[in-house]
């Protein structure tokens, strides 16, 4: 065969790509190379596999010789094994041998599997060209990564969502302050008005000094101290009008932010929620909005305040005295440079603090709502000792932080109010010897004036502070805001849902480091009920959560009445699956608006109806507040039976056109299970389902049986078949006889 | 159900495979082919080593690799080290940020590494006792055995991050 080009994950050093050439057969092409990260003693460097259509070759500069190379022919078995934090494709050859062939970590782990399926289907007979084709899309997937920040885009050309959306925070921002900007343009307008008024004081307090007081103008005195009663009171009538809407529009930015926030947290995937703990999102929404709130206000209100009132004070001074406005300037370079060497050091700090702090949050979101668990094993002392930890790390690393932010600026104002002694000093030598036209007002009223033109001063310098902190909580809000949201590529495709359901090739692992499914292949027909059985951690509920879509980013196709679900509008799809756990979740609300939670627009009597079919009303209608008994956190007033029961019901209510149980009865008694099992009875008719579940009896009326074993399937057929089989399921079968008249027989006992 | 523990000379290992062993009992017992793996691969490196086979089952735990004779021992250690591989970063050469994401160039014991971080808040744990583990966007794994004891340079580069 003939391919374009030799397909690579990146450049192949030449030298390597020099002995591939020299050693491959005359006329042979290579297919494909995988440049590794590994050698076979595990130090890092540049190792390679390249494939032909008659075998492959493995350079390693580890070994003595380090070109290999191997035949199809004589491979009888290719796989990789994964290890912690490495790998090997391993290769069993047809005389008995095996050898590692080639070691690497996670980062080739893909293109690795793909070689060695490549490897065993060639040497098992397949034809290469077809095979090649498995190898280009595993290349081509793998090359859908955004150039800028390597993650990977859902398809070839895409737009990174991660990198489109970063742009300068301010950017980002503008759109929260935008709606507000009348308010805010008003607030500001109202700012240098209060400013304005600011500046009149010290010069009036001049006059007082040089003329009123040596004059003892006693009706000048009144005028003067009327107009500065004036000007506070004008200024604070004011201040308090602007603070008030400052406060309301504040809100508001805060409100649309958090908002937009949770939001955004409803739209995430669950591999988000996996990898990021519950409490580090509640402080995102809760504390990093109102941080990034007041940076707003900053910006938009203060930054032009402070520049109008520095520049307003650095005029009156020029006009008052230019040689004292030049000394009162010295240390400005200071304030300016300290500032910097601040902001540097402070950084590292929030960014510390905000993650202890979340330590904080995560051991309260942990513990407090499994307040029943730690009483019951005597736990409170453990738990109270745990927060206490973590409080102290966030404690000891505030303190440090607060000797920085503390001391650093306090010592830079302290250079700065030496500056004043500079004034004083140079100020009152003029005046007392009457010399540079200063008289003792003008020395007071500029005194007065360069303590206010630190403020702007001080204000400009530590703006960087306050931005380095509004950088931190950003960080953290944007983390989620430009998360990547659930894919719904198919918005507004709502295909009638039949209920074939189909899986092709499905691969699949939550990280790099274990394959949760591989080659996961099953067709089930409308209306079927199919069981999914195996051990603990064989892959069951895996299979349910990529029908779910709960996870996108597996391998493989599956498919609903021939369509892709990749395919189909989400909401749309999720809304047609009746899904059924075995710890069902209900939220703090009434039992009926919990059964009511699919259909909120739900009639009464429907939702009576879906509790009837789903066993449930009886038990409801015996409750003193009966359909309106409000349930606590987590379902708290049910037992796990009834609890169950409610969510078949809601379930019931949304008649769904695929139902899921995912080991709905493992943890109730076998009366109650009996109920429960009668209603999922009158649910499922007619409707396509899987039953996954431990206890083999709830499965009796499933038409088929799949066995799951180490992601595996290893058996797919009726259950006659395979009882007749005497595979995994006999046996399991067996056990569990086993223990039920085990258990029967002892029963009995106690009885007698 | 008994759960078999091994320490000290109640068992004796020889290397089968690059991350396999046989293991010989006190009485005489032998088991064939098994993985050594840690249980406590964070917190407890060289003890509690359980002993798989091809199925995953368990056949022994080991409860002190110290505790073995000195081949054993050996094969025991050569084993994990083949099959765990967590390089111990030395130093930061370079790092830097784009888009959020931190590519940091490292000195490991395994050789020069660049790696790149997704998120600094769920990657990269600081525990209490100095050591920080590191999850690359491959979800490999690094670690730091005490960060207090880096240099200078790594020190300032690292202190961006932790």
């Amino acid at each position: 065969m003939t391919v374009e080009s030799v397909l690579t994950n990146k450049d192949v050093p030449a030298e390597i790509m020099q002995a591939f050439e020299n050693a491959g057969r005359s006329g042979e092409q290579l297919l494909f190379v995988i440049v590794g990260d590994l050698s076979l003693k595990a130090e890092y460097g540049e190792t390679a596999l390249a494939a032909t259509e008659s075998g492959f070759m493995v350079y390693d500069p580890s070994r003595e010789e380090p070109l290999r190379t191997y035949l199809h022919a004589d491979v009888s078995e290719a796989a990789v094994k994964r290890m912690y934090g490495n790998a090997r494709l391993r290769v069993k050859f047809r005389d008995g041998s095996q050898e590692d062939v080639f070691r690497f970590t996670y980062a080739v782990a893909t293109l690795a599997d793909m070689a060695a399926n490549f490897i065993e289907k060639i040497s098992g007979g397949s034809p290469a060209e077809e095979e090649y084709d498995a190898v280009c899309a595993t290349y081509e997937k793998l090359m859908n990564v955004c150039p800028k920040c390597g993650r990977t885009l859902l398809h070839a050309g895409a737009e990174c969502i991660n990198c489109q959306s970063k742009g300068k925070i301010a950017k980002k921002l503008v759109k929260y302050i935008k709606p507000e900007m009348k308010t805010l343009v008003i607030c500001l307008f109202l700012s240098l008005v209060t400013t304005a008024v600011a500046l009149v004081p010290p010069f009036m307090t001049g006059r007082l000094v040089d003329q009123v007081l040596p004059e003892k103008n006693r009706g000048m005195l009144g005028w003067i101290v009327l107009g500065l009663f004036s000007t506070y009171l004008f200024q604070y009538l004011i201040g308090i009008l602007r603070g008030y809407l400052l406060r309301v529009s504040g809100d508001r930015i805060v409100l649309n932010l958090r908002n937009d926030v949770y939001k955004k947290a409803q739209s995430l995937p669950l591999r988000f929620y996996d990898k990021t703990s519950t409490g580090s999102v509640i402080n995102r929404i809760s504390g990093d909005t109102n941080t990034l709130q007041a940076f707003m206000l900053r910006i938009s209100q203060e930054v032009v305040v402070q520049l109008f009132l520095g520049i307003g004070i650095i005029v009156i001074m020029l006009v008052l005295n230019w040689r004292l406005t030049l000394l009162s300037l010295i240390p400005v370079p200071l304030v300016v440079v300290g500032a910097k060497i601040f902001g540097r050091k402070i950084l590292p700090f929030y960014r510390r603090i905000w993650r202890r702090w979340a330590g904080v949050v995560s051991v309260l979101t942990d513990t407090i709502p499994n307040i029943r668990v730690t009483k019951s094993f005597a736990g409170e002392e453990r738990t109270v000792n745990k927060f206490k930890s973590y409080n102290d790390a966030w404690f000891s690393v505030d303190t440090s932080a607060a000797k920085i932010s503390t001391v650093f600026p306090n010592v830079v104002s302290f250079f700065v109010t030496c500056g004043s002694l500079l004034i004083w000093s140079v100020g009152g030598n003029w005046v007392i010897s009457g010399t540079g036209g200063l008289t003792t007002g003008l020395l007071v009223a500029f005194l007065s004036y360069a303590s206010m033109f630190y403020g702007p001063v001080n204000f400009f310098a530590y703006l960087n502070d306050s931005y380095q902190q509004a950088l931190s909580a950003a960080e953290k809000v944007f983390d989620i805001l430009d998360a990547e949201d659930e894919a719904d590529d198919a918005k507004g495709n709502c295909p009638p849902i039949k209920g074939k359901i189909e899986f092709r090739n499905v691969n699949f692992s939550f990280d790099r480091t274990k394959k949760v499914l591989s080659d996961v292949n099953i067709t089930i027909q409308p209306g079927e009920i199919v069981g999914i059985v195996g051990t603990t951690g064989s892959g069951k509920s895996t299979l349910v959560n990529l029908l779910m879509r709960f996870y996108d980013n597996y391998e493989g196709e599956i498919l609903v009445d021939g369509e892709n679900v990749k395919n189909i509008d989400l909401q749309y799809f999720r809304s047609q699956i009746g899904y059924v756990q075995q710890d069902p979740m209900m939220f703090s609300d009434t039992v009926y608006n919990n059964i009511a939670y699919g259909k909120p627009s739900a009639h009464v009597e429907e939702v009576i109806h879906a509790a009837d079919v789903a066993n449930a009303h009886e038990f409801i209608a015996r409750q003193p507040d009966g359909y309106d008994t409000m349930l606590g956190e987590r379902g708290v007033g049910l037992s796990g039976g009834e609890r169950q029961r409610v969510s078949i019901a809601r379930a019931v209510l949304k008649n769904p056109s695929l139902l899921i149980f995912d080991e709905a009865t493992a943890a109730v008694d076998s009366e109650t299970e009996h109920l429960i099992q009668e209603a999922i009875e009158r649910l499922i008719s007619g409707r396509t389902t899987l039953m996954i579940a431990h206890r083999l009896s709830t499965l009796r009326k499933a038409n088929r049986i799949i066995v799951v074993d180490q992601g595996k399937i290893i058996e797919n057929d009726t259950p006659e078949a395979l009882m007749a089989m005497k595979g995994k399921y006999y046996k399991l079968v067996q056990i569990q006889t086993m223990a039920d008249q085990l258990a029967k027989s002892k029963q009995e006992e106690n009885f007698e | 159900m008994e759960r078999l523990y091994v320490d000290g000379n109640s068992a004796r290992f020889t290397r089968k495979d690059i991350c396999l062993v046989d293991m010989e009992l006190f009485g005489g017992e032998t088991v064939e082919d098994l993985e050594p793996r840690r249980l406590f691969p964070v917190s407890g490196r060289m003890k509690y080593i359980s002993l798989l086979d091809s199925e995953g089952k368990e056949h022994a735990i080991i409860r002190d690799v110290e505790s073995l004779p000195p081949e054993s021992k050996e094969v025991i250690t050569e084993c994990l080290r083949e099959y765990y591989l967590i390089p111990k970063i030395t130093g930061l050469l370079e790092r830097s940020e784009k888009y959020g994401i931190l590519k940091w160039t490292v000195k490991t014991d395994r050789g020069v590494q660049q790696l790149r971080i997704r998120n600094r808040n769920s990657d990269i744990k600081q525990l209490y006792d100095g050591r920080i583990l590191i999850r690359d966007s491959n979800d490999n794994r690094y670690e730091i055995i005490d960060y207090k004891k880096l240099d200078k340079k790594s020190l300032q580069l690292l202190s961006a991050d932790i």
